[in-house]
């Protein structure tokens, strides 16, 4: 694989929570974020942040795009020349797109743009660009508060795409968009990582980045738990080679998937209809299931959210929402709490 | 675009949208009210003022008309910048200006800047009108020094205020909270320092509200350089001869100096640590 764009090492952001005390009510602690995180990004390619409600997408992402600063650790990059360089300030190159941003007001969609092009000094030629590319040029003169949803977050995109950025950073960008906005939306990614932008798109959905995603990191309490293609990672939390088969007639599912040493997951209904989900060889289960039964279908069976954390962090899935929603929410391997008023 | 062109074009695009924007059109009536109101009621020829004061001079009562800047224009910048930095917080749009390459301090400038001008270029068009009702009501113009004192001091008093409510801004995860802080140091200034001078005095032994006592008179000139309503005054007061409260112009000048530079770095540095 090419040399990574952009290089995080051991990097770090906690958020300060005030826990006022009677002598001290200005105290802070140091709370929930990002704790030991390396990760590399690619020119070209897109990767999946995947993770529960409060695993530190947010945070991540804003560590990313410059506005969250490091605490600890370091970022390089490849930008501007082959050699790996040490980055202060991210801002130049990354593109940030806020999950749910409300435009708002009396502005049009053409001046709003213009307001943000001007602190990065982006000339009006690209900004009339923009809109043609995000699909916004014949509502350029919509005032902002007449936008649809959809809409919005089209105008985000424009808004993120402003600096031509090396790396683009999509928080949550399925939200509020219909399945048809959602497709066009997917193309445009494609289209941009193609042209070698580097983007990172961040869900609690992997099913939705399945046809996108070129990796996948999967984050949990503030900690990057796998990262890598998404068949690397599935097969290193062994979720790979999962099937279903749906079909009829008489079977013995113990004895069929038992023979060819396959293992059985689940099954579902009786002799007239039924289905089940294994892993193993697809092509050496059909072809014993063929001679006795009739096969109606077979598909791959992709892992969702759920499965991966639990695969990856080896708790069960009540254990994992239960911690997601308690406030107790402090990284997994650095058990202490500092102090820093 | 250099730096300061990109603060500037900020600034105007905050000022145009405050400018043009509902909440000004709403307030536009009270500051025509307090400001050349005032201005006629007190370059009435027959206006006698409380312990019998006529005001003689255009410079005096443009001082005393100085009141509806206090009460009316003060109030409408706090009401124009409380959500300078809370609004854009909460739809997610600070989020997207924090992620420009626009150093954080340049954005603070701007936005003090843009919200400064959205309420200073009213204020200043209303004061032109008072300069012309003083003229024509008492058929002399106040001097130039007088006018450049009257104009500087009136717009960092509302710098002063506009510097609070974004202030505030920065510290509110809410509108309501922003409005109550704005709203609260306004009305501190504006109505309760009296009461913080008559307590001081009491606690120091000066007879209370005796305006011919020099005591009492250097006190409350002293405490007022601790209230930005009070430099505002002392500043007025620089161009009034007959007015000697113990506070020389220096000092007044030096008070509105800490005014503008401490909230102005406060600002900075909230901005600089700002979480969206």
């Amino acid at each position: 694989m090419a040399e990574p764009l952009l290089t995080f090492a051991n990097a770090e952001h906690r958020h300060m929570i005030s826990v006022p005390t009677l002598p001290r009510p200005w105290k802070k602690v140091k709370g929930p974020g990002i704790v030991g995180l390396n990760l590399d990004i690619y020119s070209g390619c897109v990767l999946g942040l995947v993770g529960p409600n409060g695993a530190g997408k947010t945070t991540l992402m804003r560590m990313m795009a410059g506005i969250l600063p490091l605490q600890a650790g370091t970022v390089t990059a490849r930008f501007s020349s082959s050699e790996a360089k040490h980055v202060d300030d991210l801002r130049q190159w990354v593109g940030h797109m806020p999950e749910q941003v409300r435009w708002q007001g009396a502005q049009t969609v053409r001046e709003a743009l213009e307001a943000i092009g001007d602190m990065r000094n982006t000339p009006s030629k690209r900004i009339e660009g923009l809109l043609d590319l995000v699909g916004l040029s014949l509502r350029k003169d919509e005032q902002l508060d007449n936008l649809s949803q959809g809409m919005r977050q089209r105008l985000s995109i424009a808004a993120a795409l402003l600096g031509s950025p090396k790396v683009l950073l999509l928080d949550e960008p399925f939200n509020g968009l219909d399945p048809v906005a959602a497709e066009a939306f997917t193309q445009l990614v494609k289209r941009l990582a193609s042209k070698g932008v580097a983007v990172v798109i961040s869900s609690h959905m992997v099913a939705q980045l399945d046809q996108l995603i070129d990796r996948i990191a999967l984050l949990h309490r503030g900690q990057l738990l796998d990262e890598g293609n998404l068949e690397e990672v599935e097969r290193r939390l062994n979720l790979s080679n999962r099937y279903r088969i749906q079909g009829k007639g008489a079977i013995d599912i113990a004895s069929l998937l038992s023979d060819i040493e396959h293992e059985h997951l689940d099954f579902e209904g009786d002799e007239n209809e039924w289905s089940f989900v294994f892993r193993g060889q697809a092509e050496a289960v059909l072809h014993s299931l063929m001679a006795s039964a009739t096969v109606t279908s077979w598909s791959p069976v992709a892992p969702n959210l759920v499965e991966l954390l639990c695969a990856a962090t080896g708790m069960e899935v009540e254990d994992i929402s239960l911690e997601v929603g308690s406030s107790a929410m402090l990284p997994m391997r650095v058990p202490e709490v500092e102090e820093d008023e | 675009m250099s730096d300061r062109g990109r603060i500037w074009r900020m600034s105007q695009r905050i000022r145009d949208r405050q400018l043009f924007g509902i909440r000004l059109k709403i307030m536009l009536p009270i500051l025509i009210l307090f400001l050349p109101g005032m201005a006629w009621g007190f370059s009435d020829p027959e206006i006698l003022l409380p312990g019998g004061h006529q005001p003689s001079t255009p410079m005096e009562v443009l001082f005393y008309a100085s009141l509806g800047v206090v009460f009316g224009a003060t109030m409408c910048a706090v009401l124009l910048s409380f959500d300078g930095i809370s609004r854009d917080r909460s739809s997610g749009m600070l989020e997207i200006r924090l992620a420009q390459p626009m150093p954080r301090k340049h954005q603070a400038t701007a936005l003090i800047l843009g919200h400064w001008q959205a309420i200073a270029l009213p204020v200043y068009a209303l004061m032109l009108v008072c300069l012309v009702i003083v003229r024509y009501r008492m058929s002399e113009w106040p001097s130039v020094v007088e006018t450049l004192v009257y104009l500087l001091s009136t717009g960092l008093i509302l710098l002063w205020y506009t510097l609070f409510a974004l202030l505030a801004s920065t510290s509110a995860k809410e509108q309501g909270t922003a409005v109550a802080f704005g709203i609260g140091v306004w009305f501190f200034f504006t109505f309760l320092w009296a009461l913080v001078t008559t307590m001081v005095a009491y606690a120091s032994g000066v007879a209370i509200g005796e305006s011919n006592d020099p005591t009492w008179v250097a006190l409350e000139g002293a405490l007022d350089l601790l209230s930005p309503n009070g430099v505002y005054h002392h500043l007025l007061e620089t161009q009034l001869p007959t007015v000697d409260r113990g506070i020389s112009s220096w000092q007044a000048w030096f008070g509105a100096a800490i005014w503008t530079i401490v909230p102005w770095w406060m600002l900075h540095r909230r901005m600089e640590g700002l979480v969206p």
